[in-house]
């Protein structure tokens, strides 16, 4: 693609500390394409973004805009140059409490050489200019706190496109959409890629993908992983290239029992998880662990708050040991016997404040007390034993949970939801930040302890799920798209319908 | 993040380690040695500080705020705040003097009255910040300015008194029952006669449950949950809600119970904000971070964060400073505790 | 009822042809213009202060006295905001009122409105706030001699030589005054000795007092007298020596009176023993006459001072009194002020 690259990046490389985040990433971008990147998580993408867009500065390697070298020591600097971000929150994008007109030429008013004062009508002429080159039909007097999520992301590009940027980067743009309201961004994108805009987009969404993308490019671990250029685009292949790993291999290295079902815990009948979803059926049985899997985005999450009560389905039924199953919130499944790890467990699990043994107890509190007095002894001995069990590094069931590396705060959050027996147990991102060695004794006491239970993980890394799982179930667009049983696994099938390729047909039973 | 966290000393019984450094020991005993130098100081400083007396009467001093902080403290464990605890015990210092005065009822009612109105104040608090939405702060400030007004409407203004004339003209003959000026008045045997006052046994009584529940139910420790990580507590299946609105109910209380005491301390029911009673409430809580290191809202830091406060301000007094610089000193205090807390523990703050 | 000199003249009125319902109107010949009609009369009470019992008070005895003159009166509350009440006199003179009382405020903030009021030939008195202005008469209830009387009382009781605590905080006016008399005593008795001082406004006064009052009792357990020349300090220290059980040994002297501080200075064995105080419906009804008194075109003095009484627990007990109305009838010198009052003047009902 060389020659008629507007932006091109060669051998750039950044680390944070001992933590190499980029390893040589060379990118070109063409005027007039839409060039779309994909990565998993902590593959480097908004570290490549954010320099870029003059956030961070490069350790090393070059970047080209046009013919001249371009390294912007801020994102004004960049917006200058030519090269505008529109980041994945669109608040960040837009100012709440001002109009519509004022957001749109927001960055002239900062502008050196302004004058001194605000003159709304010349201000209402130049937004009216703006909007009428995007074909921005919204009214530019409304206040953007009152418009639609959509509307104010259109703002944001809108008001990006002030700028007359030779490169735009658009972050995620459709990840708080519906699919009514991205068709309407997909249109100003095609307007912008008209204009001869340079468009790196930025998603997991497959179906924004296949709607959107002249080239795909994967990201790996700091690297590329892979280009696509050729029309029809390989999306199986940018899949398999991000998600990177030579699964046929692993598939061999880890393998493992595929065990069946002993008897039926849990089912779900056209549980709706959002609105506008496709409805979606999901069994499972005593004894069998099974891993969901998907692009991240997909709902995983949001299925899985929904079957621990924080969420309600928008239609369906669910049963649990034959009787019906709606919890209205995570008390009413506790009770049922439904335990949830959940994802970032920052912000969802530990209590940074409490040690292990009471980080432990935490859920389970009403058990461990009489008359309301919580037994500290019964507390340190359960805890004691978890320690023991999943080998967490500590010096006593007293420490808290700060001085712990983060596999062993992970331990002491599956630990917590370990210490009672269980119906249903459901593992959201279990071995996110988590070293090798802690996601084995983790995974290894999931599959031992499984006999009772239903076990539900929701992984994003598809090789985590091989390792793992005796089930295999794939996400995609906020429904079940596929099922593999973990014995004989056809990887293109899997990887297809990670790339959502199927949706329209497959099912899961 | 490194092992001194390791050594969390919440009220628990300290336990012995041989890895204390210096700074630690600093850190956790930090305050208590401070509290012990100025009650040495001020034993040498000045006549009549050391006697069975005067150590009752620093508990008398701060019994009202101690009370009041203690209040504040369960709203602090929930990550909240009360701004309106100063007003709601001037409320119920009203209330209990309208009760006995105009409406001539006894003892016994005026309190259970003055309880009732603490506990519903605490109630709509904690559903206007649960539900309503409203930050704790701005709703809180909202009732303190409600209730400074509300207190005065019934006797449009006016200080009640036994004889006080009414807005109709007619003159209230209710009297301040005995048995409820007792509850600020009367003093129980403690080897020495008449020493210990009824409002300082409510003070001991009330921290020692607050505390026991805060440290030993599971209660308290799933509002120490929900303060610290409030998604967490949700995901651990606790009401998040029904526990912050019992944490505004149980400060409600608590203050409603600190006017009762004001009330039969001063025999009448005068108009006042009660803002120093706020102020000096949350000074003795926030002092009680510092306390053994906890660096977060706790029971017996509290307690003895309002006794550091009144030890303080009966030795100056007793030293004839004046009183501006009293407030100096209390200030200072309080930014010393406060860097204490978060510097040198290196937490994040709240 | 006990039988006043007012009520001897309402009856008199009465037996001159006026009905019981329209006193006023009973007495238009006598009175000069513009009370000869003085239904076309307008007077504005513009306030600084109104929350609390003395200004409660102060507003009743202004309202009384407006009514026996029969004039109508507007009430401008300020609620301490001094640029407010600045406006407030302003709006007086856009509704035409005859007259205006000044009731506190700052000097800075009304000195300019009152001379504006006083340039549209609107009569103006001030009560307890300096304007500056030649044209205005002070109404004022003499703080000096409030402390003064309470301290000849307490050198009556106790002789030339005590040790004395005094309550104190600087910066607030009247207390100011009051603290020029203690200073004069000193200075006049060698034998006075002050051997702490103290205070504080932190609200409950009476509470912060009292603490304050007990560490002093505390590190001197000779004091004799405590000088707190405000009621709500003398409260505080009174619960201070009760708790301290020095009842016996100290007396407290202070100024200001309520129904409150009448029944704590009544209580068996109460260590406060006097109190020197102006009624403040008395200092309420003197500023409607003393402007009364401009309208009508007389002179009622530069500086109006209304004197205040000595109330000693003794005086309580003797005549049996509960509260401030019975302190009314019983301590006539308290009831009524013999200032500003011409012969025409109409006295409000006191029952």
């Amino acid at each position: 693609m060389g020659d008629d690259a507007v932006f091109r990046i060669a051998g750039l490389t950044k680390a944070f500390g001992p933590n190499a985040v980029l390893r040589g990433v060379a990118l070109d971008l063409c005027a007039g394409e839409v060039t779309v990147l994909m990565g998993a998580n902590g593959a480097g993408k908004s570290t490549l973004v954010k320099i870029m867009s003059g956030v961070h500065r490069a350790d090393r390697g070059a970047m080209m805009l046009g013919d001249k070298p371009f390294s912007p020591a801020s994102p004004a600097e960049a917006m200058r140059a030519g090269v505008v971000t529109v980041h994945q929150n669109i608040n960040d994008g837009v100012v709440g409490a001002l109009d519509v007109a004022s957001n749109l030429v927001l960055d002239r008013l900062n502008g050196a050489g302004r004058g001194l004062f605000f003159n709304p009508r010349r201000v209402r002429r130049e937004a009216r200019e703006v909007a009428d080159r995007m074909g921005l039909g919204i009214d530019l007097g409304a206040e953007v706190t009152n418009l639609p999520l959509a509307d104010r992301q259109m703002v944001a590009i809108a008001r990006a496109m002030a700028h007359e940027p030779q490169v735009m980067i658009l972050d995620e743009p459709t990840s708080s959409l519906s699919s009514n309201e991205a068709e309407r961004l997909f249109a100003l994108i095609d307007r912008l890629r008209a204009r001869g805009v340079a468009i790196l987009y930025i998603s997991h969404r497959m179906s924004d993908i296949r709607r959107l993308a002249d080239r795909i490019v994967s990201l790996r671990d700091g690297a590329i992983a892979g280009k696509f250029e050729d029309k029809p685009l390989d999306y199986e292949g940018a899949v398999n290239a991000m998600l990177g790993q030579n699964l046929a291999q692993n598939l061999g290295r880890h393998s493992i029992d595929a065990r069946d079902a002993a008897e039926p815990v849990f089912s779900a009948s056209d549980i709706r998880i959002a609105p506008g979803a496709r409805p979606l059926s999901l069994a499972l049985g005593a004894g069998e662990v099974v891993a969901v899997t998907g692009l991240v985005g997909v709902g995983k999450t949001r299925l899985a708050e929904t079957l621990f009560g924080i969420h309600r389905p928008v239609a369906g039924t669910m049963t649990l040991d034959g009787r019906s199953y709606a919890p209205r919130n995570a008390a009413d499944a506790i009770g049922r016997g439904v335990f949830l790890v959940a994802k970032d467990r920052a912000s969802t699990g530990i209590v940074p404040e409490f040690n292990i043994y009471e980080n432990m107890s935490l859920p389970f509190l009403p058990r461990f007390s009489r008359l309301g007095v919580a037994s500290r002894r019964v507390e340190r001995q359960t805890a004691r034993d978890q320690i023991g069990d999943l080998k967490i590094v500590c010096r006593s069931e007293r420490d808290d949970l700060a001085t712990l590396s983060g596999g062993n705060q992970q331990k002491v959050t599956v630990a917590r939801w370990l210490t009672q027996p269980s119906r249903l147990l459901i593992l959201d991102e279990p071995f996110q930040g988590v070293d090798i060695a802690a996601r084995h004794d983790i995974a290894a006491k999931l599959r031992e302890g499984a006999g009772g239970r239903a076990t539900l993980l929701f992984l994003t890394e598809l090789d985590e799920a091989l390792e793992t799982a005796d089930r295999i179930l794939v996400m995609s667009e906020n429904t079940v798209v596929g099922e593999h049983r973990n014995a004989d696994v056809d990887m293109d099938r899997l990887l297809a319908d990670v790339a959502g390729r199927h949706h329209e047909t497959a099912r899961s039973v | 993040m490194d092992s001194r966290m390791a050594e969390k000393s919440s009220v628990e019984a300290p336990r012995p380690s041989p890895r204390l450094s210096a700074r630690e020991v600093a850190i956790r005993y930090g305050f208590l040695t401070l509290l012990f130098g100025l009650i040495v100081f001020f034993s040498l400083a000045t006549r009549g500080f050391t006697s069975p007396q005067a150590a009752v009467f620093i508990l008398q001093s701060v019994s009202i705020t101690g009370i009041l902080a203690l209040g504040v403290t369960a709203t602090l464990v929930v990550g909240g705040f009360d701004l309106s605890i100063g007003s709601i015990a001037t409320s119920s210092m009203m209330a209990a003097a309208y009760v006995m005065v105009v409406l001539e009822q006894n003892a016994l009612v005026a309190v259970l009255v003055c309880l009732a109105i603490g506990a519903l104040v605490g109630l709509i608090n904690g559903l206007i910040i649960c539900y309503m939405r409203v930050p704790d702060l701005l709703a809180t400030l909202g009732m303190m300015f409600l209730l400074i007004g509300l207190q005065r409407i019934p006797t449009e203004g006016r200080s009640i008194a036994t004889g006080m004339t009414m807005p109709d003209g007619s003159t209230a003959e209710g009297t301040f029952s005995p048995a409820f000026l007792a509850l600020g008045r009367h003093r129980f045997d403690l080897v020495i006669d008449n020493l210990v006052p009824a409002s300082v046994v409510v003070l001991i009584v009330l921290a020692i449950v607050i505390w026991f529940f805060l440290e030993y139910t599971r209660f308290g420790r799933m509002m120490y949950a929900v303060g610290s990580n409030e998604r967490a507590a949700e995901f651990a299946g606790a009401p998040v809600r029904a526990y912050r609105i019992w944490a505004y109910v149980i400060s409600g209380v608590f203050a409603a119970i600190g006017g009762i005491l004001l009330a039969a301390r001063l025999g009448r029911g005068d108009i006042a904000s009660g803002n120093n009673l706020l102020l000096d409430a949350v000074a003795a809580a926030l002092i009680g971070f510092a306390v053994l290191g906890a660096a977060k809202p706790n029971a017996f830091g509290t307690a003895i964060g309002a006794l550091f406060v009144g030890v303080l301000l009966q030795g100056l007094t007793m030293m004839n400073v004046p009183y501006y610089t009293q407030d100096f000193v209390k200030g200072a205090v309080l930014v010393i505790a406060l860097i204490f807390t978060f510097a040198l523990l290196g937490r994040r703050a709240r | 009822m006990e039988i006043s000199r007012r009520l001897l003249g309402k009856m008199a009125a009465a037996l001159a042809g006026a009905t019981m319902l329209l006193p006023a109107a009973a007495m238009t010949q006598d009175k000069p213009a513009p009370f000869d009609n003085p239904g076309d009369v307008e007077i504005a009470l513009v306030r600084y202060l109104s929350t609390g019992d003395f200004f409660q008070a102060y507003l009743s005895g202004v309202e009384a006295q407006a009514k026996a003159l029969g004039v109508n009166l507007r009430v401008l509350d300020s609620r301490q905001d001094a640029a407010l009440q600045a406006d407030m006199v302003d709006q007086a003179i856009a509704l035409g009122v005859d007259g205006i009382i000044i009731q506190h405020g700052l000097t800075e903030s009304m000195k300019e409105a009152a001379q504006r009021a006083v340039d549209a030939g609107i009569k103006v008195v001030a009560f307890d706030v300096n304007v500056e202005n030649e044209a205005i008469p002070q109404i004022e209830q003499s703080d000096r001699d409030l402390a003064r009387l309470a301290l000849e009382q307490a050198i009556a009781d106790n002789g030339e030589s005590w040790k004395a605590g005094y309550v104190y905080v600087a910066g607030i006016a009247p207390l100011d005054r009051r603290d020029e008399t203690w200073r004069e005593f000193k200075e006049k008795y060698a034998g006075i000795e002050e051997v702490a001082m103290f205070g504080t406004l932190d609200n409950p006064i009476a509470n912060s007092v009292a603490n304050q009052a007990r560490s002093v009792v505390t590190a001197n357990p000779d004091i004799q007298v405590m000088f707190a020349p405000y009621d709500e300090f003398a409260k505080g220290v009174k619960i201070a020596v009760d708790e301290a059980g020095l009842s016996d040994s100290v007396k407290i002297y202070s100024a200001d009176v309520s129904t409150a501080d009448i029944s704590a200075m009544r209580e068996p064995g109460s260590a406060w023993v006097a109190t020197a105080a102006t009624n403040p419906a008395v200092v309420g009804e003197v500023s409607v006459r003393a402007l009364a008194m401009l309208l009508a075109g007389e002179e009622p003095g530069k500086s109006v001072i209304v004197p205040p009484t000595l109330i000693t627990q003794k005086a309580l007990n003797d005549g049996d009194i509960k509260n401030m109305e019975e302190l009314a009838q019983k301590l006539p010198q308290f009831a009524h002020a013999d200032v500003a009052v011409p012969a025409w003047m109409p006295l409000p009902p006191r029952d």
